[in-house]
C-alpha cells in the first residue's frame, strides 16, 4: 500500500455506507416481531405465548400438536410456542417476570411450582376449573399443584424411575428380574445382584443412579421414602431427616461408593451421563427415568430391558414430570386457563403422552394404559410405577422453599458420597440448614 | 501536557476563514475528542453504566426476582464475609486464574512469535490454533468433558493402551481443576495468539535489522525489542484474561458441575446459583459488585504501572 | 500533507522465504506438534458428527468411525429451522461489525491520542463494564431493554453490545504506539482532526481493524446469554441458541450438536481467513524523514 490517500477515502465512504445501511436495516427490523400477550375480550379469542422447553424428539411434536388442535377448536385464538433450551427455562422465566414481560403460560416441574405460586407469579386457577379435578388426577400430582389448598397449575404428565438392565449380561449370569410390582427387588436383593455382577466382572461397575446434577438432588428422596423416612415432619414445618431412617438411607447410598458398586464419577455434583455408561456397557444396570428410552433406542447397540424400581419397607419412585400454569403477566388469563384445561383433558393428555413418550397423570388413563409406539412393554412398567409416588414426598417437594432445600441436599449428600462425610453429620447438617430455611 | 491552540490554517486559502467554518477550524481540536467518543459513551451509559448502578442498588436488597425486593442495606455484604462457601468459591477461582492467565498468555505469545515467521503452512497453523476460540462454547465444553471422561474418554483410553491406568480427571478433587485449566488453555491460546500477532505487525522491521547488524541474538532481540514494544498489548491481555478467568462459568459447569464436592465451584457459578436457584438476587448482585471492584482495583493498579512506559 | 513512508511490509522478524534450517526447523516442528494436539478435539467433534449413533460412546481408542454417516448432518439440519437461525446470526453479526469497528476505532484513537479532562477516569469506567459478570448485569439490562420496548427485536440484541468495551480497550492499546510526531506533523500542515484520523491513523491501523472485525463478528456470532433473554420467538433465534436447543433437558443429541457446531464455524472461519492476511501485510512506518 503506497499512498494512503485513495484507500482511506474509499474506506471511509464504504464504512459510511455500511453503517447507514446497517442503521436502516435496523430501523426496518424495529417494526418486527412483537411478542407479548395480546388482549382478547372474552375466552376463545386472543393470542397467547407459552414458554416451554421441548426436545427435538417427540416433545416438540407433542406440543405443536396440542397447539394445532386447540387453535382448530378455537379459531380466534392463537398460541405462540416459545421454546427455550431446557436448562434456561427458569432463568429466562424469572428474568421476564422481573421485568413484567412474562409469558402467558409456562411449563414447570412439580418441584418448581411452590416457588412461583407462593410469590404470586402464577394465577390462581380455581375460578376457571369445574371442581371435579381433585378426583380425576393421580393424587400425588394433584397435591403437587396446590399451594395453600388452591391449584396454581394443572398436572400435565409425569415420568418416573425404574431399573434398566442389560439383558445380555443378565442372561449370562442367569439373573431373573421381578415380574410384578409387588415382587420388585428389595434393597438387599438389589445389592446381591450388584455384588454378583461385580464378582463376575461382566461390567466395569454394577450400576449407577441418575441424580446428576445438583438440581436433581431431590431424586435421592425416593430412597428415603422407600426406607420409611421423611424429609420433613407431617405438617411440613421442620425437618425429620435426622432420624434413624434418614441416617440409614444416607449410609446405604454412601456404601455404593465405598464398595465400588457405582462409578466414582456418578455422584450428584457431576456431569456424567449415566445413560452413556449404560449404552456402552460400562454399567450393567441403571436407576433411570423413562424419558431416556428414545436415547437408548437410538444409541444403544446391546439389548436392554426394564424392571420395577427397588423397594424397602415401602415403595417409592421419583416424582418427575411437569405441570403448566398461567403467569401473573398474562393479559388474557381466561383464555390461558382454557388452554391449560385443554391440554390436561383426557384426550389431549393421552395424545401428548403417546407423542412425547410420557406417563399420564389422570387415573383413568393410567388404568386403561396408552398405546405407546416406542417400547410399549417397558412403558407399562413405568406407568404402573408412577402410582407409587408417595403423597408425603409430593407434599415435601412442592413447598415454596424447596429449591433452597434441594441445594442443601446436593451439597451435603455430595460430601457424604465423595468425601466420606459421616451419615450422622450429613443428616444433622441437612436438618439444621432446613430448619434455618423454613424459619 | 497542555492543549496547544491550533494555529490558523493560513496555508490553505491565503486568508483566515470566517464564520462557522472558521470557528470550527479553530476549536475543533477541543471538541473533536468529545464528538469522537460520543457514540461509545452514550451506548455505555445507557446499557452498561445504568445496569451496573441498578445492580449496585439491587445488591442492597433481598430479591427473588419473581417477588418484590426488600431493602436490607449492607447486610448482603456482611453475610458474605461469613459465608464459607463464598470463600471456597473465591479460592477456587483464584487457583483457576493463577493457573490459566500466565500460562495462556505465555503460550499465546510463543505461538504468535513462532507463526510470525515465514514458515510453510503458516496460515493453516494459525487457523488451527484459532478455531477453538470460535467454536460455540456449548460444543467446546461438551467435547472437553467427553475427552476427559473417566470411563470412556480418549485420554484414559490412550493411557490404558500404554499401560498407565485411568486417571479420574473429572471425578476427583485432585485432578478436576487441572483438567479445567488444560481445557481452558486450549480455548484461550488462539485468542492471545491472534492479538499478539496483530501487535507484532506494528513493530518496525528496521529495529530488528539494526539489531541484527549489531550482532544481537534472537533471544536478545526478543527481550530488548519485541517484549518492551508489546507492553501495551501484554497489559491488555493480562487484564482481559484475568477478567475471563474470574468470570469463568459455562465451561466448568458443563465439565464438572462445580464438583466433586466443592472443589471446582467458582464465584460466578455461586452467583448463578444464588440468583436463579435460591432466589437471592440481591446477594448474588453483591458478590458481582465485589468481583467488579476487585477487578477494577487490579486494573487501576496495573494501569499505573504501565502508564509510564506508554508515555501517554 | 504529512508523508507516511511505508517500507516493505514488515512482519516483525523477516526471514528468507521457506528456509527450514536449524532453529527454524525446530520451531516449526514444535508448532506442528502443538497444532496437532489442538486439532485433535476438533477431529473428535468431526468423528462424533459422522459416526453411527450407536458407536458414539464406544470408549476405547477407536479413532476412526467405522462408517461415515453423512446423513447425520442433514438429519440435524431438518430438526430445527437452521436456515432461519443462520440468517439471523449473519445479519446481526454483519450489522454489528461495521458499527462497532467504526465507533470503537474513533473512541480508541481519542483515548490514546488526545488529552481532555476526565479522560483516564472515563476510559477506566468504560473498561470496567467488562468486569461485572453477565449473570448479575443481565436482569437490570433486560429491565432497561424492556422499558425501551426492544424485547424480541434485533435492536435489543445489537445496541447494548454495540460499544464493545474490549474492542475499545484493544484499539486504544494499539493506537498508543502510533508515533505522535506523525499526527503533529499533519496538524502543522493544517489538517482537520477528522482528516488526520482518515489519512494518518486509519492506514496504520489495518492490523487492529482486522482483529477487531474478526472478534466483533465472533462475539456477536457466539453471543448466547443475552440473545437468549431478549429473543422470545424461535424464528428470531440465532445459531448458538439453536445449538443449545440440541442440548436437551433430558439428553443431548450428540451427533446433531457436533455436526451443527462444526457447520457454524464455517462463516467465522471465512471471516478469519479473509482478515488474517492483514497480519501478513502489516504496514510499518519509519516515521518522518
Amino acid at each position: 500500500m503506497s499512498e494512503g490517500r485513495g484507500t482511506s477515502r474509499l474506506w471511509t465512504r464504504r464504512e459510511f455506507l455500511a453503517t447507514s445501511a446497517g442503521v436502516g436495516a435496523g430501523l426496518v427490523l424495529l417494526g418486527g416481531c412483537g411478542g407479548g400477550a395480546g388482549g382478547g375480550a372474552g375466552s376463545g379469542s386472543g393470542q397467547l405465548t407459552f414458554q416451554t422447553w421441548a426436545s427435538t424428539s417427540g416433545e416438540q411434536k407433542g406440543f405443536r400438536g396440542l397447539v394445532q388442535r386447540f387453535e382448530k377448536e378455537n379459531p380466534d385464538a392463537s398460541i405462540k410456542l416459545e421454546i427455550v433450551p431446557g436448562e434456561q427455562q427458569y432463568t429466562k422465566l424469572d428474568t421476564r417476570l422481573a421485568a413484567g414481560e412474562g409469558p402467558d403460560l409456562a411449563r414447570m416441574q412439580y418441584q418448581a411450582i411452590g416457588r412461583y405460586s407462593s410469590q404470586g407469579a402464577l394465577v390462581d386457577l380455581s375460578e376457571y376449573l369445574d371442581g371435579d379435578e381433585a378426583s380425576a388426577f393421580t393424587p400425588a400430582f394433584w397435591q403437587a399443584v396446590q399451594y395453600e389448598d388452591t391449584p396454581y397449575a394443572l398436572p400435565h404428565h409425569t415420568d418416573t424411575f425404574a431399573v434398566f438392565y442389560n439383558t445380555g449380561m443378565f442372561d449370562k449370569l442367569g439373573i431373573e428380574v421381578p415380574k410384578s410390582l409387588d415382587q420388585s427387588w428389595t434393597w438387599d436383593e438389589f445389592i446381591q445382584v450388584a455384588e454378583q455382577i461385580k464378582g463376575e466382572g461382566v461390567a466395569k461397575y454394577p450400576f449407577a443412579m441418575n441424580w446428576q446434577t445438583a438440581g436433581a438432588a431431590y431424586r435421592w428422596m425416593s430412597f428415603l421414602h422407600q426406607h420409611g423416612g421423611q424429609l420433613l415432619n407431617n405438617d411440613l414445618s421442620g425437618p425429620m431427616i435426622d432420624d434413624s431412617a434418614g441416617i440409614e438411607t444416607i449410609a446405604w447410598n454412601q456404601s455404593w461408593f465405598q464398595n465400588d458398586l457405582v462409578p466414582p464419577s456418578t455422584s450428584i455434583k457431576s456431569t456424567e451421563l449415566i445413560e452413556s455408561l449404560f449404552a456402552n456397557e460400562t454399567i450393567a444396570m441403571m436407576l433411570q427415568g423413562d424419558w431416556l428410552i428414545p436415547y437408548l433406542v437410538d444409541s444403544m447397540k446391546a439389548d436392554w430391558g426394564v424392571t420395577y424400581m427397588i423397594q424397602d419397607v415401602e415403595m417409592a419412585s421419583d416424582m418427575g414430570g411437569n405441570a403448566v400454569g398461567v403467569t401473573r403477566d398474562s393479559e388474557n388469563p381466561e383464555l390461558a386457563a382454557e388452554f391449560v384445561k385443554f391440554i390436561a383433558s383426557e384426550e389431549q393428555m393421552a395424545q401428548f403422552c403417546v407423542d412425547a413418550q410420557f406417563i399420564p397423570v389422570r387415573k383413568s388413563l393410567v388404568k386403561q394404559g396408552l398405546d405407546y409406539s416406542m417400547r410399549p412393554k417397558e412403558m407399562t412398567v413405568f406407568v404402573e410405577q408412577s402410582e407409587t409416588v408417595p403423597e408425603t414426598m409430593a407434599a415435601e417437594q412442592t413447598i415454596p422453599k424447596f429449591n433452597e432445600i434441594n441445594q442443601v441436599l446436593a451439597d451435603e449428600l455430595e460430601l457424604a458420597f465423595k468425601e466420606g462425610q459421616s451419615p450422622e453429620k450429613t443428616a444433622k447438617n441437612i436438618a439444621s440448614e432446613t430448619k434455618e430455611i423454613l424459619g | 501536557m497542555t492543549l496547544r491552540q491550533p494555529e490558523n490554517p493560513a496555508t490553505k486559502d491565503g486568508g483566515a476563514p470566517s464564520g462557522v467554518r472558521g470557528w470550527w477550524n479553530r476549536n475543533q481540536r477541543l471538541l473533536i475528542p468529545y464528538i469522537f467518543i460520543a457514540p461509545n459513551v452514550v451506548v455505555f451509559a445507557v446499557f452498561m453504566f445504568l445496569p451496573i448502578l441498578l445492580a449496585f442498588y439491587i445488591s442492597l436488597n433481598e430479591w427473588t426476582l419473581i417477588g418484590f425486593p426488600t431493602f436490607v442495606g449492607l447486610s448482603n455484604y456482611l453475610d458474605m464475609l461469613e459465608d464459607s462457601e463464598f470463600w471456597r468459591a473465591f479460592y477456587n477461582t483464584g487457583v483457576y486464574t493463577v493457573g490459566t492467565v500466565p500460562t495462556s498468555i505465555a503460550l499465546g505469545l510463543a505461538v504468535a512469535v513462532g507463526l510470525n515467521r515465514k514458515l510453510p503452512g503458516r496460515t493453516l497453523l494459525r487457523s488451527i490454533f484459532f478455531v477453538p476460540v470460535i467454536i460455540s462454547l456449548v460444543a467446546v465444553a461438551l467435547i472437553a468433558a467427553w475427552i476427559f471422561n473417566d470411563n470412556y474418554g480418549i485420554i484414559n483410553a490412550a493411557l490404558s493402551a500404554v499401560g498407565i491406568g485411568d486417571v479420574p480427571w473429572l471425578s476427583s478433587a485432585r485432578w478436576a481443576m487441572t483438567s479445567l485449566i488444560i481445557a481452558t488453555l486450549w480455548i484461550r491460546l488462539g485468542f492471545n495468539m491472534v492479538i499478539y500477532l496483530a501487535a507484532l505487525q506494528s513493530i518496525p522491521t528496521e529495529l530488528y535489522d539494526a539489531a541484527r547488524v549489531d550482532g544481537a541474538s534472537g533471544w536478545r532481540r526478543f527481550r530488548h525489542i519485541t517484549w518492551p514494544l508489546l507492553g501495551p498489548t501484554t497489559f491488555l491481555l493480562v487484564i482481559i484474561n484475568i477478567i475471563y478467568s474470574l468470570h469463568v462459568f459455562d465451561l466448568i459447569y458443563v465439565m464438572t458441575g462445580g464438583g466433586p464436592g466443592f472443589s471446582t465451584t467458582v464465584l460466578v457459578q455461586y452467583i448463578y446459583q444464588m440468583a436463579f436457584t435460591e432466589g437471592q438476587m440481591g446477594y448474588a448482585s453483591a458478590i458481582g459488585v465485589v468481583l467488579y471492584l476487585l477487578l477494577l482495583i487490579i486494573t487501576v493498579f496495573q494501569w499505573r504501572v504501565t502508564r509510564q512506559s506508554e508515555n501517554v | 500533507m504529512a508523508t507516511v513512508r511505508s517500507v516493505l511490509p514488515g512482519r516483525g522478524e523477516k526471514e528468507p522465504r521457506g528456509r527450514l534450517k536449524g532453529a527454524n526447523l525446530f520451531v516449526w516442528l514444535v508448532l506442528v506438534v502443538g497444532a496437532l494436539v489442538v486439532a485433535f478435539p476438533l477431529y473428535w467433534m468431526f468423528a462424533t458428527a459422522v459416526r453411527p449413533k450407536k458407536e458414539i460412546f464406544g470408549g476405547g481408542l477407536d479413532l476412526v468411525p467405522s462408517t461415515f454417516v453423512w446423513s447425520n448432518f442433514a438429519d440435524a439440519w431438518n430438526k430445527l429451522p437452521w436456515d432461519q437461525f443462520y440468517i439471523n446470526s449473519i445479519a446481526i453479526a454483519a450489522i454489528a461489525v461495521p458499527v462497532t469497528v467504526f465507533i470503537n476505532l474513533l473512541a480508541g484513537y481519542t483515548f490514546a491520542k488526545y488529552t481532555f479532562p476526565g479522560r483516564d477516569i472515563l476510559f477506566l469506567l468504560m473498561i470496567s463494564t467488562l468486569m461485572i459478570p453477565i449473570q448479575v448485569i443481565m436482569v437490570p439490562e433486560f429491565l432497561i431493554v424492556a422499558k425501551l420496548g426492544w424485547v424480541n427485536t434485533w435492536w435489543g440484541v445489537l445496541v447494548p453490545r454495540a460499544a464493545e468495551a474490549f474492542g475499545l480497550f484493544m484499539v486504544r492499546q494499539f493506537m498508543v504506539s502510533i508515533p505522535d510526531e506523525l499526527i503533529e506533523a499533519a496538524r502543522l500542515d493544517g489538517a482537520g482532526e477528522f482528516t488526520i484520523f482518515r489519512r494518518v491513523v486509519l492506514p496504520l491501523s489495518w492490523p487492529v481493524i482486522a482483529v477487531l472485525s474478526i472478534f466483533t463478528f465472533m462475539w456477536r456470532w457466539n453471543d448466547f446469554a443475552w440473545p437468549l433473554v431478549v429473543l422470545q420467538e424461535q424464528s428470531a433465534y440465532t445459531v448458538p441458541l439453536g445449538l443449545n436447543l440440541m442440548k436437551g433437558q433430558y439428553f443431548t443429541d450428540w451427533t446433531g450438536l457436533m455436526s451443527m457446531s462444526l457447520l457454524s464455524i464455517i462463516p467465522m472461519m471465512l471471516v478469519f481467513i479473509f482478515f488474517q492476511r492483514y497480519f501478513i501485510q502489516g504496514i510499518a512506518s519509519t516515521g518522518l524523514k
